[in-house]
């Protein structure tokens, strides 16, 4: 085991400019165009959502429906990926599964990250009990298991797409607001900011205009992780029992239904919906740790 | 290092005090107010009075997060009216046997998990590196309950090797068949060697891109001594780290599997628990995993203060 | 270790460079660092190693401590004592650093671990290489602490890194790298990360070992200051090729080359009158992936030639003072910051 192939010159002596930290402006574009990996993740994020939400225009099947004369055949002529159990074309039944799947981990990341980064961004700068209370009142919600919190809040709300959007992103705000709140701190005593603050800039400038754009590369590579974490936690709620009731549907769903057939051998009810999950997630994953690359970030952020 | 104890003491308390306020409002968000949802539909306002009255939930407010508070400190988390018993009684029960499945299966976890995480950083981009992310990522990628089904059709109905179920009963049963524990073990054990591989990796790319490695390659280190003698150590306050943070990532996976495999845990206490809208048991398990997940933290941070002196001068940035 | 014979300034040089050639590979490309670089170092001279940021200084260093990463390729020669370090393998590399070549990098608090202690760092590279027990390593760890000007060297052995000051730590460093007396010093920037006072002390520091363990010194650094109150020789690096060579008075007082005449106009002295505006160099440093052909300042040179931009030049000599320039500055008009303060007056 060598280590060589791990230190590094300087970046002044490659060639390229010193000191850069978080590259500015479209540096990091083409840094992440460079790698393979992550532009394939993008690729396949884009075909999945094409998949998804224009498949269905072109592929028409009944999804409201159910035709139990139909149900649980294997794939043949006219139905490519075969029936699921109550009649449902499982290609169609893909499609809109995945729209489900991916409008709920796009909202909910959405909430995630707005609610994490206007906290996180608000209690670094200000400081102080503030901040400590603030992010005491994170520790306290990341201590309650986001599972079990999940179970009571879907027990309580009847679950529907924007109740999940919700309720997911509500549990994971945590993350986003620790991450933004430390690069608040490290940014509020670069000398920008304390231009701005004798300048008379008011607060709620400084945070948008110096300290949420600065931490823009946190934000969009947790953005991403976000996404693959909240596909994995509706699948897992959909598992329990939790997820939205038919005939809509989302890949977790299928997943769990279709594993009540393991011992049958329907392969085409598993597979699909499986893989596109693992697909979808592997592929922001990839997309995640390209960004964090292209930003020049360390693991420790996002 | 005394006063970052103190801190960091001080800190895990105030949170501790705002899980049970948290707490405390779930109770109240429940439709109907606590006694109704407790008691179920068919409740009289007889019932209702008399039960808040028994339950010292018929002050303010603050009167009846007083009562509340100082009933759970003393051991009372309330009754389960589903299952007849004490909700302590019954986490009595359920408790040690998923600290013991959770607690086995991070150990294991964090021994894979380390040796895989160097390795692939050492090798960074040749050929064990790419194989081993590729299959850390992929399993990363899949949801825990299709692992543990997997796992089931392929250890325990195609080859059985292994029982598809986990032994029921007391915590004595339970170790009297070591074979039943194996899937749900390797189930969790999986999961979190996934998540920790990709975290460790990173770290150790990170140290070894650190000064000081130079500095050390320039007194004339091999590779071995930078790694034990350097690295290894400085790594091993972020994995402590890490342990803490990942508690709730532990918990569901803990959850997901007990219910798989219908391991007499915790978790699946809390899963039957939310299907029969046994909200004090609901409750009672928060509370009770969310204490140990502080004080887990807790001491994750503070054996990582012990293992890095960066730590213990760096005052106020938590 | 106690002190080893010392020859002050004979016997030859105790480094020699010749030919050097560094490339790196890159992904998609190959940068050029160090192109055919020849110097020699005797024991007790400081050479002071200037330039640019990019200039190869780094990566000359580097490979004179045996550092360079895999992806790097040396040809040339590199001599310390009598070996030949261009061609050997890891393992024989591994031999020669700390004991025949020692560096300094710039960053003090980096380049210490911040969860080992002082007298372990300073001792380890006497445990590497010479297989010196913990107990004697610490004793001669206290030795060398006390030798780098550092108070109470055995109270400061259990401490942390991030216990001491940047002078004090720089120091740390230092010792670190010359507890097992090499004949060799790199100091790459050494100063750069410290407050001017504390420059001051640690620079005296190099001066008073040099003397003391008869070390060839390097001194790599872009400040001409530093070179100038602490080097015996300068060697001014432009686009990984040397620019101009030669002992500190005389690159100071007669520079040859077009860009040590830039570099020295672009430096503040007391001689600057007030209210001049500082001398500047336009352009920004060559891509070393791609050496043009000819002279690499030539596009940034305001005395630029046809010829420049198509021959390389071939170096010139003056006894000791060499420069590889087509159209040298002219020996009758020796003091260029003048002239760099006129034009922009």
């Amino acid at each position: 085991m060598s280590l060589e192939n791990v230190t590094t010159l300087g970046a002044a002596e490659a060639g390229l400019p010193a000191d850069i930290q978080q590259p500015p402006g479209r540096l990091w574009l083409s840094a992440f165009a460079r790698n393979r990996l992550a532009v394939i993740g993008l690729v396949v994020i884009v075909a999945l959502l094409l998949f998804s939400f224009v498949g269905p225009l072109f592929y028409h099947t009944d999804q409201i429906h159910t035709r139990l004369a139909m149900e649980t055949l294997s794939p043949g002529k006219g139905r490519p990926l075969g029936t699921d159990d109550v009649g449902y074309d499982e290609l169609g039944r893909l499609m809109v599964g995945g729209q489900t799947t991916l409008e709920v981990a796009f909202g909910a990341a959405v909430v995630a990250v707005v609610l994490g980064v206007l906290w996180g961004a608000v209690a670094g700068y200000v400081g102080g009990i503030v901040d400590g209370f603030m992010m005491r009142i994170v520790d306290a919600l990341l201590a309650i298991p986001a599972l079990l919190l999940l179970l009571f809040l879907a027990t309580v709300f009847r679950p529907s797409v924007p109740m999940l959007i919700i309720v997911v992103g509500v549990t994971a705000w945590l993350v986003p607001a620790r991450l933004i709140r430390a690069e608040a701190l490290s940014l509020r005593s670069r000398e920008y900011v304390l231009a701005a603050k004798t300048m008379g800039v008011r607060g709620p400038t400084i945070i948008f205009r110096h300290i949420i754009t600065n931490s823009i590369g946190t934000i969009l590579v947790n953005a991403t992780f976000q996404i693959a974490d909240a596909i994995l936690v509706v699948a897992a709620l959909s598992f329990l029992g939790l997820g939205i009731a038919p005939p809509a549907t989302n890949w977790g769903a299928m997943l769990s239904d279709g594993l009540n057939y393991t011992y049958s051998g329907f392969w085409w009810l598993t597979y699909p919906p499986g893989v596109a999950i693992v697909l979808t997630v592997l592929a922001f994953n990839v997309v995640g740790d390209g960004l964090r690359d292209a930003f020049g970030l360390d693991s420790r952020h996002g | 290092m005394t006063r970052f104890l103190l801190r960091r003491c001080a800190q895990a308390i105030v949170v501790l005090i705002l899980v049970s306020v948290i707490v405390f409002c779930l109770l109240h968000m429940l439709p109907g107010g606590p006694a109704r949802a407790i008691l179920g539909v068919h409740a009289t306002p007889t019932n209702v009075a008399a039960f808040n009255k028994a339950n010292g939930l018929d002050g303010s407010l603050p009167a009846q997060y007083w009562h509340w508070l100082t009933g759970v400190l003393s051991g009372n988390l309330g009754f389960s009216y589903v299952q007849n018993e004490s909700v302590s009684a019954l986490l009595g029960q359920r408790l040690p046997k998923t600290a013991f499945l959770a607690g086995i299966s991070v150990v294991l976890a964090v021994l894979i998990a380390v040796p895989i995480g160097f390795f692939q950083a050492v090798r960074r981009q040749r050929v064990g590196d790419y194989v081993l992310t590729t299959i850390t990522l992929v399993l990363y990628s899949t949801p825990a309950f299709w692992v543990a089904i997997i796992l089931i059709d392929v250890l325990a109905v195609r080859l059985h090797v292994v029982p598809a179920e986990a032994p029921q009963g007391s915590f004595s049963a339970l170790l009297s068949d070591p074979q039943a524990l194996v899937l749900p073990v390797l189930t969790i054990t999986l999961v979190t060697v996934a998540a920790f591989s990709r975290y460790i990796r990173s770290s150790v790319l990170d140290e070894l891109a650190q000064d000081y490695v130079r500095m050390a390659r320039s007194k004339g280190a091999g590779s071995r001594v930078i790694l034990f003698g350097h690295v290894l150590r400085n790594s091993a306050g972020p994995v402590v780290t890490l342990l803490g943070l990942s508690l709730p990532f532990i918990v569901s996976g803990t959850l997901i599997t007990e219910y798989v495999f219908n391991y007499p845990g915790v978790g699946l206490l809390a899963f039957n628990a939310a299907t029969s809208q046994d909200y004090p048991v609901m409750l009672g398990v928060v509370i009770v995993v969310a204490a140990a997940t502080v004080i887990g933290s807790l001491l994750a941070d503070v054996t990582h203060a012990v293992l890095d002196p960066r730590v213990r001068s760096a005052a106020g940035i938590r | 270790m106690t002190d080893t014979t010392k020859q002050a300034n004979s016997g030859g040089p105790v480094l020699r460079v010749s030919g050097l050639d560094v490339d790196i590979k890159l992904p998609h490309s190959v940068v050029h660092a160090v192109q055919g670089v020849s110097l020699e170092v005797s024991r007790g001279e400081t050479v002071g190693v200037v330039g640019e940021s990019g200039c190869g200084k780094s990566t000359l260093g580097l490979a004179l401590a045996g550092l360079l990463p895999p992806e790097a390729v040396a040809r040339g020669s590199i001599q310390v004592g009598d070996r030949e370090l261009v061609g050997l393998r890891e393992r024989q590399l591994r031999a020669i650093r700390g004991t025949e070549v020692g560096i300094v990098f710039q960053d003090p608090m980096t380049s210490l671990n911040p969860t080992k202690r002082i007298g372990a760092q300073v001792g380890e590279a006497l445990r590497l290489q010479r297989g010196v027990g913990k107990a004697a390593a610490l004793e001669a760890a206290a030795d060398m602490l006390d030798r780098v000007g550092l108070p109470r060297p055995r109270e400061q052995l259990s401490r942390f890194p991030h216990e001491l000051s940047g002078g004090m730590r720089q120091r740390v460093v230092i010792a670190a790298a010359l507890i097992c007396e090499p004949v060799v010093l790199v100091a790459d920037e050494p100063t750069t990360a410290l407050d001017v006072t504390t420059q001051a002390q640690i620079l005296e520091l190099f001066d008073r070992l040099s003397d003391e363990l008869g070390m060839a010194t390097l001194l790599v650094t872009h400040d001409m200051g530093v070179v100038a109150g602490h080097a015996d020789r300068v060697f001014v690096m432009y686009a990984g090729r040397e620019a101009e060579s030669g002992e500190t008075r005389a690159i100071f007082d007669e520079p040859r080359h077009r860009y040590t005449g830039a570099l020295l106009g672009s430096v503040l002295r007391m001689e600057t009158p007030r209210r001049s505006r500082l001398g500047t160099i336009p352009g920004r440093p060559p891509d070393l992936t791609a050496p043009a052909a000819g002279c690499p300042f030539a596009p940034r040179c305001e005395a630029a030639a046809d010829d420049c931009g198509t021959a390389l030049p071939e170096a010139s000599a003056d006894g000791g003072h060499r420069w590889s320039c087509l159209h040298p500055i002219d020996s009758e008009q020796p003091k260029l910051v003048a002239e760099a303060q006129d034009e922009f007056r």
